[in-house]
């Protein structure tokens, strides 16, 4: 509720070049990064991806403020999603993707904060997803990135500028599409929603 | 009272704004007898909960301004238009002597009174929102009330909210020390496994910071939980009353969220014609302050309406 301490972790400040938000492809080196993260399959906005946001936000600040608590706070980061598996994701069509779900964590968070996080949530809500989220870490190492404007179903356009862009650095998609979620959907209207794209390239 | 209750009831199709124009016309007619906020609220059948809220929202000062304005440009008018004392003026505006009507009166229209009475210029009184200004025969015009109606991208509105239990940490100071609260309440949260996917994050104001003096203000920081919860040291339970509420969604940083009070108080329930029930203001935060940028801050202000 107001300016935090300096000694905070702020994984997305401190990772500023890992999260370029320019309008046009860029390329970007993302190092290891651990994530906290859930699987699924189905539709965004569909009940199993619902459940899954709600698990994420109740572990992420479960964890978090159990780590405050005991004098290592951190900011929480924005929510992540990996969809498809093999870099043939289509935009217009998601309902049938599978999906993870990932919140950047620092990583002097381990499994074991995760599993009494996810038993004290199942023992006061009816969350039984909590304990699905798991630790995991990414290199994605070199990747193509940039900043989409507008709703999801429309990022079609966005894609194939990074893919033009590969081919004419001599690159390609070597990995699942990535986005990083800057604005809330419940919120923002479709057309002003900030999203990173991001696909690893070889 | 029930007198009282009766005649509240009875106006409350009564047009804010003519509601609103008597208690000015009072004001005006005794300048100068102190006046009691909830003797002026009674003037015209608004409740005395929330008062200073509608009186601030519709006319942009708080009360103790607006009297205050109307006491000083009287006195200009009277230092303009008759031969009266200076020192007469000043206790007839309620200032115990001649040195702090002169203060007053020097920050308003930036010349001492004497000073005042001997430029040849016609009476000017000071631009305010509601072009409201002390007129000698108390015909005032057309009143300018509230703020615009066009609320732009957050339009107002009503939702029927259940009976929501939450658990709380009460800080009493100005606002922007709460934060305090807020961290014994989440660290006892996770401790407890509270922070559920369904978890809302409030705040309860109990008192109006026009009001109230900072260190006197009353706010809870509340997370709403289905669990059952003892209540331990400064952690706390109680329920938020469920029933219709006003809302106005705020969009920028949490200090400047007194805009959406104004627009709440002086301009949604006005148009709404309903009246405010007695309680705190209900304050519910979309988003984590530590990783929104201020601007990029969403709250909604909310009261219970009757």
């Amino acid at each position: 509720m107001s300016t935090p301490a300096a000694s905070k972790v702020d994984l997305f400040k401190e990772h500023k070049s890992e999260y370029a938000q320019k309008k046009t492809p860029t390329f970007v080196e993302v190092g290891k990064a651990q994530y906290l993260a859930i699987d699924g399959e189905g539709a965004p906005g569909g009940e199993a991806f619902q459940a899954a946001i709600g698990a994420m936000y109740a572990m992420a600040y479960t964890i978090k403020m159990t780590s405050k608590k005991n004098g290592r706070d951190y900011v929480v980061c924005k929510l992540e999603g990996i969809w498809g598996a093999d870099g043939d994701f289509d935009s217009s069509a998601p309902e049938s993707c599978r999906w993870t779900l990932m919140i950047r964590t620092p990583e002097f968070i381990r499994s074991e904060e995760l599993k009494g996080a996810a038993e004290k949530i199942a023992a006061k809500n009816d969350c039984p997803e909590a304990a699905h989220v798991e630790l995991r870490s990414l290199r994605e190492g070199k990747c193509v990135q940039i900043l989409h404007v507008g709703p999801y179903e429309e990022e079609g356009p966005s894609i194939n500028a990074m893919r033009a862009f590969c081919e004419r650095e001599g690159v390609a998609f070597a990995g699942a599409h990535h986005e990083i979620y800057l604005s809330d959907p419940r919120r923002v209207e479709p057309a002003k929603l900030k999203t990173i794209l991001r696909y690893p390239v070889y | 009272m029930s007198t009282f209750i009766m005649s509240a009831r009875e106006s409350t199709q009564l047009d804010y704004a003519e509601r609103m124009r008597e208690v000015l016309l009072h004001i005006q007619r005794e300048l100068d007898h102190p006046m009691a906020p909830a003797d002026l609220a009674e003037v015209a059948c608004f409740a005395p909960h929330h008062f200073h809220r509608i009186f601030k929202g519709m006319v942009g000062e708080t009360i103790m301004e607006h009297v205050r304005r109307l006491r000083l440009e009287r006195a200009a008018w009277r230092l303009k238009f008759t031969d009266q004392s200076v020192t007469d003026i000043a206790f007839d505006a309620q200032y115990e002597n001649l040195e702090s009507l002169t203060r007053a009166f020097g920050k308003m229209f930036g010349v001492s009174p004497s000073a005042y009475r001997r430029a040849q210029r016609s009476i000017s009184y000071p631009t305010v929102a509601s072009s409201i200004h002390y007129a000698p025969d108390d015909n005032h015009g057309d009143f300018a009330f509230g703020c615009d109606a066009d609320s732009g991208p957050n339009p107002p509105r009503i939702e029927r909210q259940p009976d929501r239990p939450v658990v709380y940490v009460r800080h009493v100071g100005p606002y922007q020390e709460c934060k305090g609260a807020w961290d014994t309440l989440m660290e006892y949260a996770a401790r407890e496994g509270l922070i559920g996917p369904g978890a809302e994050m409030l705040g309860l104001c109990h008192d109006d910071p026009d009001v109230t003096p900072p260190e006197k203000i009353r706010y809870d920081a509340c997370i709403t939980t289905t669990a059952k919860v003892q209540p331990v040291g400064e952690i706390g339970t109680q329920i938020i009353p469920g029933g219709e509420y006003a809302i106005q969604r705020h969009r920028g940083p949490y200090e400047s969220l007194e805009g959406a009070y104004r627009q709440l108080f002086g301009s949604v329930l006005p148009a709404l014609g309903r009246e405010p029930a007695p309680g705190a203001c209900v304050e519910k935060y979309w988003n984590d302050p530590e990783s929104t940028d201020p601007e990029d801050l969403e709250t909604d202000v909310s009261v219970l309406i009757n």
